[in-house]
């Protein structure tokens, strides 16, 4: 071994007695807690600057803050109780090889005090003891400091509950299921300032553990360990929570497929972000059902919405979570979700302040609804919330623009558009031909350019109803004046 | 048939007859399905007023509105068919004269009627067996049944009729067919419901629709012309039950034309 010396240790201990000395004037007792052997020690390693170097290169610090080792629960022992090769007369010579190798021989002094029955007392420590069986060798000082080791239950040392658990959880460890998945219990490189929970506490979430108990979980999976760990989440976001009985994700999540995705599967567990409007959030919204979702994804990015998102940070187009919802999610193959889709589409497209840049009528919404098939929708739904009569789907906006595919209404080429709504009518109506969807009028009110005749028939009417109405009317105001004077 | 047979009396007052079963059956028919059509019809046209979004729920739902609505419609395609069938095959086989088509004495009578309102003219005009108020409701009824009847079906068929005409039929279709159905409502309700309900002449109802027979007395102040011809005599014979003296009738043409036309069948 090679201890090197960098300070001259004459002065130093001249001093250190001279204050030992003023020290057990005034604090006797305190002084009387550090044995005459730790003291002797101190004299050299209670200065900073004594290092050693392993063959590895490595180095470590001899130093050991006096204070701390008093205050500590060991502080009562004599250094050679634990670095048993060393005496007052004897410093031993030894070589490492690495700091590994030099910590594994540390904690195997530790045991020489601390049985396996007394270790395994805590559950914290029932992964650690798993492993030994293994053949790997737990270091006790990975979360034990070497020197200024606190009373467990006391936690002096700990300023906080977050630093308690770290202590740990920084270190490399596993937790092994039931089916032999490993789930990583390093939470150090996830956990970082600026994340929405950085004022929580561990056991916010990991309720049923604290500084004085640690139970020991057993979980048949990975997946069972995400899901269980989700129901965290509700004792703050019930509202969520609650939203999310509702959604087509939780009712196949019941039906037993475990693949569903949970809060922790969207949000993320140590790391989670901010809610955030901008196009980063709405992009990294869409990332997150990509996850389950791939290929309606590829759909949507290529489609007038997903490619203003992608390639143009536009925010005005529509994410998955604006028409399905972030987590009532509804099963979109429903009869009621169907019947939502105009409104869903009017959210944006009858809305000035949206669509209006971009030269788009906002009167398509009116124009659906108070056609043949929106009239016919808005009654049908009435009639299956009142009745509880079943309707038939109706053509919507999405049936003659696409879903996840919508592409521009104005650059389209008309034939395509008009080929594709000829085999959407026939879905209804079975022997349309081409002439068929003309009788939509495409959004259009009918004027003297665009549909003229329907134009025409609808004015003439409207001058000529008045007229006859009123003209009957002064008919019979005459016939009675008639008849009351001529009484 | 005779004069005679047309005329009865009741409680002291001659009624002479003026409609057949046949027209009094005819007009309880479309009086059934008329209501039938403008009760589905309105609902779907005002859709979104409330009350006719409840009408719809108590009927079923839209598509038995539609079905109803479409019913109806079939009835009163039949019923129009057999009146006109009836119609031609009774001026065509030159028993009946051509009584409700619209001659220039009903402008001429029409025109009379306006200025006796204000005064002008010191008696009403003097009508045959329909008046120009009666054929004018008519003939819109008539013509409008068959625009009803035409767009009616372009609705109801969408498709076989886009194999022929232009999609842009449709809708044009369904505008005449509400607004045109809007026309004939008003005149019904104004028109038609104030001549046989309202009118002070008639108040509180004109029955002869439903019994068939008319009193003589609303005869010479309606139809002074055809009671003439009833009768058997000339409009100026009829002069002491209350025409003027001074006036001659306003179709004397006409008068001589029906003079003693004892062998009209009832309509």
């Amino acid at each position: 071994m090679r201890w090197r010396m960098r300070q001259a240790a004459g002065p130093a201990l001249l001093l250190f007695l001279l204050l030992a000395g003023f020290a057990a004037a005034g604090h006797a007792k305190e002084e009387g807690d550090l044995s005459i052997e730790s003291l002797k020690c101190l004299q050299c390693h209670g200065k900073k600057g004594i290092v050693y170097k392993f063959q590895s290169d490595e180095t470590v610090e001899a130093f050991v803050n006096p204070a701390k080792y008093k205050m500590s629960v060991h502080g009562f022992l004599s250094c050679s109780r634990c670095h048993t090769d060393f005496s007052t007369d004897h410093h031993a010579s030894r070589n490492f090889r690495n700091k590994v190798q030099y910590r594994v021989k540390a904690s195997a002094v530790c045991r020489g005090c601390h049985t396996p029955d007394q270790i395994k007392s805590k559950s914290v420590h029932a992964d650690l003891l798993t492993k030994e069986k293994e053949g790997a060798s737990p270091i006790c000082t990975d979360c034990h400091d070497a020197h200024s080791v606190t009373p467990v239950a006391g936690g002096k040392i700990i300023r906080s509950e977050t630093e308690y658990c770290m202590k740990c959880h920084q270190q490399k460890m596993t937790m092994t299921c039931r089916n032999g998945d490993k789930i990583a219990l390093n939470v150090a490189n996830s956990f970082s300032e600026g994340n929405a929970h950085d004022k929580l506490r561990c056991s916010d979430c990991h309720y049923g553990f604290s500084s004085e108990e640690h139970p020991k979980r057993n979980f048949r999976s990975r997946r069972d360990y995400t899901i269980a760990s989700s129901e965290s989440c509700r004792r703050c976001h019930f509202d969520k929570y609650t939203k999310t009985l509702d959604s087509v994700h939780y009712t196949i999540l019941s039906q037993g497929n475990l693949t569903a995705p949970v809060c922790n599967d969207c949000h993320g567990s140590h790391q989670i972000p901010h809610i955030s409007r901008g196009v980063k959030g709405r992009v990294l919204t869409t990332q997150r059902c990509r996850k389950c979702h791939e290929e309606v994804f590829g759909v949507y990015a290529k489609s007038v919405h997903g490619s203003a998102l992608f390639n143009e940070q536009n925010t005005d187009v529509p994410i998955c979570i604006d028409c399905h919802t972030a987590h009532d999610t509804e099963n979109p193959l429903t009869l009621e979700y169907h019947e939502r889709i105009p409104q869903m589409c009017g959210n944006c497209h009858a809305n000035p302040a949206v669509v209006s840049k971009y030269g788009l009528s906002t009167e398509v919404l009116n124009a659906y609804l108070t056609d043949f098939h929106g009239v016919t929708l808005g009654l049908y739904k009435k009639q299956r919330e009142q009745l509880y009569k079943p309707a038939r789907p109706i053509a919507v906006c999405t049936d003659c623009h696409g879903t996840h595919n919508i592409a521009s209404s104005i650059s389209s080429d008309p034939a395509y558009v008009k080929a594709n709504l000829v085999k959407r009518c026939q879905k209804c109506h079975k022997d349309a031909n081409e002439n068929f969807p003309n009788a939509w009028l495409s959004h259009y009110k009918p004027s003297l350019t665009k549909f003229p005749l329907i134009f025409l028939v609808s004015t003439a009417y409207k001058i000529f109803i008045p007229i006859m109405g009123l003209g009957l009317l002064l008919q019979i105001f005459l016939h009675i004046w008639r008849y009351a004077v001529n009484r | 048939m005779t004069t005679g047979k047309d005329t009865v009396m009741e409680k002291g007052k001659r009624k002479i007859r003026r409609f057949s079963t046949f027209r009094i059956v005819e007009h309880w028919m479309i009086v059934m399905s008329s209501a039938v059509l403008l009760a589905t019809g309105l609902c779907q046209r005002f859709w979104h007023v409330e009350s006719a979004q409840w009408f719809i729920l108590k009927l079923g739902g839209i598509d038995s509105v539609r079905l109803i609505h479409r019913y109806a419609g079939v009835f009163f395609t039949m019923e129009i068919l057999v009146h006109v069938g009836v119609a031609f095959a009774g001026v065509a086989a030159r028993k009946w004269d051509s009584s409700m088509f619209i001659t220039r004495d009903d402008l001429i009578a029409a025109i009379h009627n306006i200025r006796y309102y204000f005064g002008l003219e010191d008696h009403a005009a003097r009508c045959d067996r329909y008046d120009y108020m009666e054929k004018f409701e008519y003939w819109t009824i008539l013509i409008g049944g068959f625009l009803m009847i035409g767009t009616g079906a372009v609705l109801w068929l969408p498709t076989t009729v886009t194999r022929i005409l232009p999609g842009e039929i449709i809708p044009a279709a369904k505008v005449l067919h509400s607004n045109e159905a809007m026309l004939i409502f008003l005149i019904n309700a104004i028109w038609h419901i104030y001549n046989s309900i309202f009118s002070p002449e008639v108040f509180p109802l004109d029955t002869s629709i439903f019994t068939g027979y008319i009193s003589r007395e609303r005869m010479l102040r309606e139809h002074p012309l055809e009671l003439a011809r009833i009768e058997g005599v000339g409009p100026d014979d009829l002069l002491g039950d209350g025409l003027k003296e001074e006036e001659s009738p306003a179709d004397p043409a006409g008068t001589a034309q029906t003079a003693g036309g004892g062998e009209r069948v009832p309509r």
